[in-house]
């Protein structure tokens, strides 16, 4: 019997050990509500935050309300075609200004003293104006604008003035993967309406390591895979797939379809029927990007992780999730569906009715990844035993797709924003990208 | 005192009252976990069960809903909820359904459309949960019986944040 060294000095979180090829997390990490707490502030407050999809507002005037890193923001879109996120928050005492979680507006108006602003944030309208000095003026009053951005439809936004990087520099290598997605379409993708708006009784990072842990599927999956076997789902047409540390937290694994893909990857379980109209998609994407990228765009599966708090899984539809904590031990799990906007009416049916088949609170197999975290998180009340083990892949050249690299990437992360140090050791961790992780 | 039904009155309460049977031999069957017979005895062929997404509610027709099941992918929901594969209900849950407010929409004559209010009460795996919504039914009149046709739960919670998932059959 072993037992357990007693904490190194400095009591690390994350035990990242090259010698060994062990890569271990105190369980803490999922536990702790100081460091719960301490998460908000060394990264919801510091990083990039995915907030939403450009086509969910799609017109001057469009909206969406929600929580960002914990925040209640709103996004919109001004008269001049302009999406800018706003705190939610009215400057007179603090009252939301927009209650509705998505619609139109010309102006939103606060309903406690009905100080008005307009879409593009400013304070146009103050009832009962004489009731302020000379010094007054609305142009100090207007909504609190955050710092956001978007890259390829993606918007996101950040709470920390001194966040030293652009969004693309932040996104680092994942702009790759979110190009493959958004070149899915020439006329932009969309969010399909109805969104999955869930949760788990877990700590948030728990279902960040299991949307990019492709090791559980066929064990946790089975009755999944088993489904889609009875509808004549077959095995890829080619083997392997890997998975990539993408820099500064954000990791992916590649694949090929296990299934089909409703863009372009036609298999016997999508019917005859729409076979020629995936396969003229397939043509014409070959022509538009050649053989090569066309394969990796419509041919492939991917996951990705985006720090902190982003999966973007793109596989037999593709799903967007953000996944926010709760303190430690509850998360909140908003998931959409996103689809190229000018989608054949039947293509998008058969993908929304995949997506439902897997994903979801009610699918064949977001719930038991919910049970399984929520199991994990009822596990480590046992604090006896003190790590997860997260070092599969450690051993080689290239992880595959059952390693679990994108996760220690993510850990990695985690790690330096938690001790204050803003990734600037990401170049020297650049050698820890694909392939080099086992030097 | 007491007064008379007419003729139209009466054959509205025994439809009623059918009808109102019917919903709750169904809510027996589920919660007494008898799934095959529910799926053989009491649905069409051509059955659809769909719950909407908690934000848009099946107002819009080509949002997304959490659940949109045609016959063969509820049988197979039935079927893995039976062999013990979904993790999340085995062991299985407990549950109790409350249906109330049984009315009926309209009648013609083969068919009939009712709603009803639902609750479901859920326990298991250390946790209580309860499902509120509102139950449109397409009913297809056979012989003195029927059988559901369309089958649609629409949720009033916000979100299902608490819930986390959604394993049972509403
Ligand atoms: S708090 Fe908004 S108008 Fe007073
Ligand atoms: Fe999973």
């Amino acid at each position: 019997m072993t037992i357990e060294p007693q904490r190194p000095v400095g009591d690390p979180i994350v035990v990242d050990d090259f010698e060994r090829l062990s890569f271990r997390v105190d369980r803490r990490a999922y536990t702790d509500d100081d460091l719960a707490a301490r998460e908000t502030t060394m990264i919801f407050d510091r990083c990039w935050l995915y907030v939403g999809h450009e086509s969910e507002v799609p017109g001057p005037g469009s909206y969406v309300a929600r929580d960002v890193g914990g925040r209640p923001v709103v996004m919109a879109r001004g008269s001049d075609g302009v999406i800018r996120v706003f705190a939610n928050s009215c400057t007179h005492r603090g009252a939301l200004i927009c209650s509705q979680p998505a619609g139109r507006a010309r102006s939103f108006r606060c309903p406690y003293h009905d100080w008005t602003f307009s879409i593009q944030g400013d304070l146009v309208g103050v009832p009962i104006p004489d009731g302020y000095g000379p010094g007054f003026r609305k142009a100090d009053f207007g909504l609190a604008r955050h710092r956001s951005d978007s890259y390829r439809g993606f918007v996101f936004v950040t709470f920390d003035p001194e966040q030293p990087r652009t969004l693309t520099e932040y996104l680092a290598g994942a702009t790759e993967y979110l190009d493959l997605i958004d070149d899915q379409s020439e006329v932009g993708m969309e969010v399909i309406q109805g969104a999955q708006l869930h949760g788990a009784r877990a700590n948030w990072k728990l279902m960040m390591e299991n949307s990019v842990d492709i090791y559980h599927f066929r064990a946790l999956h089975k009755r999944y895979v088993g489904y889609m076997e009875s509808l004549g789902s077959v095995p890829p047409r080619r083997r392997g797939g890997f998975g990539r540390a993408l820099g500064l937290g954000h990791g992916a694994n590649e694949l090929p379809p296990a299934a089909a893909r409703p863009l372009a990857y036609w298999t016997p379980m999508f019917g005859a029927e729409v076979r020629p109209r995936i396969e003229a998609t397939a043509a014409r994407f070959v022509d538009r990007f050649g053989a090569e990228r066309a394969e990796r765009i419509t041919g492939t599966n991917r996951a990705v992780l985006i720090f902190p708090n982003l999966m973007i899984i793109d596989a037999i539809a593709i799903t967007i999730r953000k996944i926010d904590p709760v303190g430690a031990g509850q998360m909140a799990i908003t998931s959409v569906a996103l689809a190229p906007k000018d989608e054949d009416p039947d293509i998008r049916e058969l993908r929304k009715s995949h997506y439902l088949t897997f994903l979801g609170p009610a699918g064949f197999a977001t719930p038991d990844d919910i049970e399984i975290v929520e199991s994990c998180q009822r596990g480590y009340l046992n604090r006896t035993v003190r790590y997860s083990d997260l070092s599969r892949g450690m051993n080689k050249e290239v992880p595959e797709t059952t390693d679990e690299l994108p996760a220690r990437e993510f850990w990695r992360q985690w790690d330096r924003l938690m001790h204050g140090d803003d990734g600037h050791l990401e170049v020297a961790h650049r050698g820890e990208m694909q392939g080099a992780e086992a030097r | 005192m007491t007064t008379e039904l007419t003729v139209d009155e009466a054959a509205q309460v025994r439809l009623w009252h059918r009808v109102s049977q019917f919903l709750f031999r169904e809510a027996r069957l589920l919660d007494e976990w008898r799934l095959r017979e529910w799926y053989d005895e009491m649905l069409t062929h051509d059955i659809r069960y769909s719950v909407p997404a908690t934000d848009v509610r099946g107002e819009t027709a080509d949002a997304l809903g959490l659940i949109d099941d045609d016959a063969a992918r509820l049988r197979q929901r039935i079927e893995q909820l039976l062999n013990g594969e979904v993790w999340c209900e085995n062991p299985r849950s407990r549950t109790n359904r409350m249906i109330s407010n049984v009315e009926i929409l309209t009648d013609r004559g083969t068919h009939l459309d009712v709603a009803a209010n639902v609750i479901v009460y859920r326990f298991g795996h250390g946790r209580s949960d309860a499902y509120v919504g509102k139950c449109r039914f397409e009913l297809v009149v056979e012989g003195e019986s029927f059988r559901v046709r369309r089958r649609v739960v629409v949720l009033d919670h916000e979100t299902l944040y608490e819930h986390a998932k959604l394993s049972i059959i509403l």
